[in-house]
């Protein structure tokens, strides 16, 4: 009689690969059940179909990590900035209330106490409520991440846009005299501290900024005072701080309140500061990502269709960038910190209130009690962002999860 | 019976003599941009040691001329001072340049130290120990930290630091904390290189024929994975000189509502020199290139038409380029030599 257990629809099973160790048994990862239901094949009798597959289980095992990242990013935090100020005999103001321990730190963090009001009354030039009065964290979110939020919607494309193409056609070059000239150009780039880069573009702009828009390219995204000084006074959906309603996006509450000339001035000024993020960003990210295109270059397949004579061209754009795609994915997320510092000194030179001009003007104003709630949701932001972005490069590669 | 015949070590066929370093460098001079790494690199340890030889009285402090603050105009680049005066320093930028090279070169050379140390050697045993505890503990911590942008918590460790001990903290513990947080990069990029040597036919014969896990770490390994380290040492100039400029030029610049932005108003108020109070530098009129370049563009773009007053951060900056690209140009020239030598 037929064993019906074999395989669906009766198929015999074929002959199972030959196992050379262990590691390599059908039953010791979800892949090999990937592969043969890929292939049309049988599972073998006996093995087990795991629950899930290689890829949701690397993905779930990185996830389960994070948490414990965060509790040692506390654990430093709380060494580097507690520790320290419990140790103080007389604490000034500004560091007042943070010498508590560890378990009312992560406390304080979780019920929305990030320091006290003396850091925003710092921020906002004196006056301000009782300095032991505990800031609400739905301030930080209204008044600074959304411009952080929206320069980086404008500078991330336009970095990607601007990396990839370079990138790709550097290391795909075979010019001897090149190779030397771009890496002394990018190594230039970022070894230029970006606030002077940010600087220059300022004054640059000034006049004919100045001339066109009868406003400056710096202060935040939206038109400086005196813009709206001559016209009238702010309109009812901006707020105190330059916090606007309803998204608190300034771009995007400007189109929806139909606020056509103000919103053209809020584009512009994002564009001018993200292509800086941008122009800084591609030198730290091109001295990553240009060995990938040079390794890819010299590939079996891409050598073989070079010899059948597929055109350099179509080896470039239609093989080579394909197959770049999601190591240049993996460089991008190795190097978020580096593009979060980039944006944050440009914030500061271009004085946007945003997250990265919050923590320069917490440190450089000594107030360090934000400190940890910031550092802190700025680690959660890189970690989640981090593995969001390699797990997309993985799905991406055919190779990514066994290789792993 | 006759034992069959052993041959004398005279008829063992020795191994091929390794090349001396005069043999090699005939069959492959160095690349030019090498040798301009090393003359780059050279001319600023010569500045180095000249400098402690000519500002021995006074090393840690710019001599302030007077005469040259304001509310006097700037004086440019002249024969008598190549590279123009710093106003709000009182000093010929040149001579400060020149006088900070020591520092500059001692506090780069210190936190690289450490950081290839760490990054090298943790680096290395986690690619080699891949999977093992070491491998998982080095990655854990390389990650987490890694999480937090560096000068970030860089600043924000020796802040901590500084709050509990202000008189003893200084420039050497800036040096070590920096240095410190530099590694999960460099071990990062090293423990990937690692990995794959680590599954080398010659490490496996190395371990078969009874090698231990430090003898295979350090001769085999480590030289086969310089490749990382010497491409990710320039790149972490960058941020050394990003933390020692960025905060005294946003302090110095530091105005109600933020650093200073056309149109300019006159008087200026924030002429005088100041540092922040996690600042790594002794005082005020301390030699650093970082502090003369961030005081310098805020000097120089203080004034109506910045521009015009471009060697108050252009000759800094070139300084600081400088050093970041002779370090860059040497550490390519030594590793494509490197790989053609193998």
């Amino acid at each position: 009689m037929e064993d019906v257990r074999l395989g669906h629809g009766n198929v015999p099973p074929k002959v199972p690969p030959v196992i050379a160790s262990p590691e390599e048994a059908p039953t010791s990862s979800g892949l090999c059940h990937d592969s043969f239901r890929r292939s049309g094949e049988t599972i073998p009798h006996g093995s087990r179909r795991p629950l899930l597959s290689g890829f949701a289980r690397y993905a779930l095992r990185r996830l389960l990590l994070i948490p414990a990242q965060l509790v040692f990013v506390l654990l430093i935090l709380y060494l580097v900035i507690d520790v320290p100020i419990s140790l103080m005999q007389t604490p000034p103001e500004s560091l007042a209330g943070i010498d508590r321990g560890f378990f009312q730190m992560v406390f304080n963090l979780f019920t929305g106490n990030w320091g006290t009001a003396s850091f925003v009354r710092f921020l906002n030039g004196g006056g301000g409520p009782n300095p032991l009065e505990p800031i609400p964290w739905t301030w930080i979110f209204a008044y600074y991440i959304p411009t952080s939020v929206q320069l980086a919607m404008f500078a991330l494309p336009i970095a990607a846009a601007l990396a990839y193409p370079v990138s790709l056609l550097a290391g795909w070059s075979r010019r001897p005299g090149l190779d030397t000239p771009a890496r002394v150009v990018t190594l230039t780039g970022a070894l230029l501290p970006v606030f002077v880069v940010g600087t220059l573009v300022l004054n640059v702009l000034f006049l004919s900024y100045l001339g066109y828009f009868q406003d400056i390219p710096s202060q935040g995204l939206l038109p400086a005072d005196f813009w709206f000084f001559d016209r009238g006074g702010y309109p009812s959906w901006i707020l105190y701080g330059f916090a606007t309603q309803p998204t608190g996006l300034p771009l995007i509450d400007a189109v929806i309140h139909q606020a056509w000339t103000i919103a053209a001035i809020s584009l512009i000024k994002t564009l001018i500061q993200a292509s800086v993020v941008a122009i800084a960003y591609v030198a730290i990210f091109f001295r990553h990502a240009r060995s990938i295109a040079r390794s890819v270059r010299e590939e079996v397949y891409i050598v073989g269709a070079r010899s059948r004579g597929i055109s350099e061209r179509t080896l470039l754009w239609r093989h080579a960038a394909r197959a770049v795609a999601p190591s240049f994915l993996l460089v991008f997320a190795l190097t978020i910190p580096e593009y979060l510092g980039v944006q944050f000194a440009v914030e500061v030179a271009f004085v946007d209130p945003g997250f990265g001009y919050l923590i320069f003007a917490s440190l450089t104003g000594g107030v360090l009690s934000p400190l940890v709630s910031l550092v802190f949701l700025l680690a959660i932001v890189v970690l989640v962002w981090a593995l969001v972005v390699d797990l997309i490069a993985i799905r991406l590669d055919p190779r990514g999860v066994a290789a792993r | 019976m006759t034992d069959a015949p052993v041959p004398r070590p005279a008829d063992v066929p020795l191994a091929p003599p390794q090349p001396t370093l005069r043999e090699r460098w005939a069959r492959r001079p160095p690349s030019p941009g090498f040798l301009v790494g090393a003359g780059l690199l050279a001319a600023y340890l010569v500045a180095a040691l000249s400098a402690l030889i000519v500002f021995r009285r006074s090393l840690d402090q710019l001599p302030r001329n007077l005469a040259w603050t304001p509310p006097f105009n700037p004086i440019g680049p002249s024969a008598a001072h190549p590279f123009g005066i710093m106003p709000g320093f009182g000093v010929d930028l040149f001579n400060a340049i020149w006088q900070a090279t020591p520092w500059d070169l001692a506090i780069v050379a210190g936190i690289l130290a450490i950081d290839v140390f760490l990054g090298f050697f943790l680096g290395a045993i986690a690619g080699l120990d891949e999977g093992g505890l070491v491998d998982a503990i080095v990655t854990f911590v390389g990650d987490s930290l890694g999480s937090i942008p560096t000068f970030i918590l860089a600043v924000v460790a020796f802040a901590g630091l500084l709050t509990v001990a202000p008189n003893v903290v200084g420039l050497p513990v800036f040096v070590a904390v920096f240095g410190i947080i530099l590694w999960p990069t460099m071990a990062r990029t090293v423990r990937e290189r690692a990995r794959v040597i680590a599954h080398q036919p010659y490490i496996e014969a190395a371990r078969a024929s009874g090698a231990s896990f430090p003898r295979i770490l350090v001769r085999h390994v480590m030289p086969n994975s310089v490749g990382p380290v010497l491409s990710q040492v320039p790149l972490d100039v960058a941020p050394i000189f990003f933390v020692l400029s960025a905060f005294p030029w946003y302090y110095n610049c530091q105005l109600p509502g933020g650093p200073p932005t056309p149109p300019y108003t006159s008087p200026v108020p924030y002429l005088a020199p100041s540092l922040p109070f996690f600042s790594p530098l002794p005082s005020g009129s301390f030699p650093e290139w970082g502090y003369l370049l961030g005081f310098g563009t805020c000097e120089g773009f203080s004034f109506p038409g910045g521009f015009d007053y471009w060697w108050m951060y252009l000759f800094p900056l070139l300084a600081i380029v400088g050093l970041g690209l002779a370090l860059g140009l040497l550490c390519d020239g030594v590793e494509r030599w490197r790989r053609f030598d193998r």
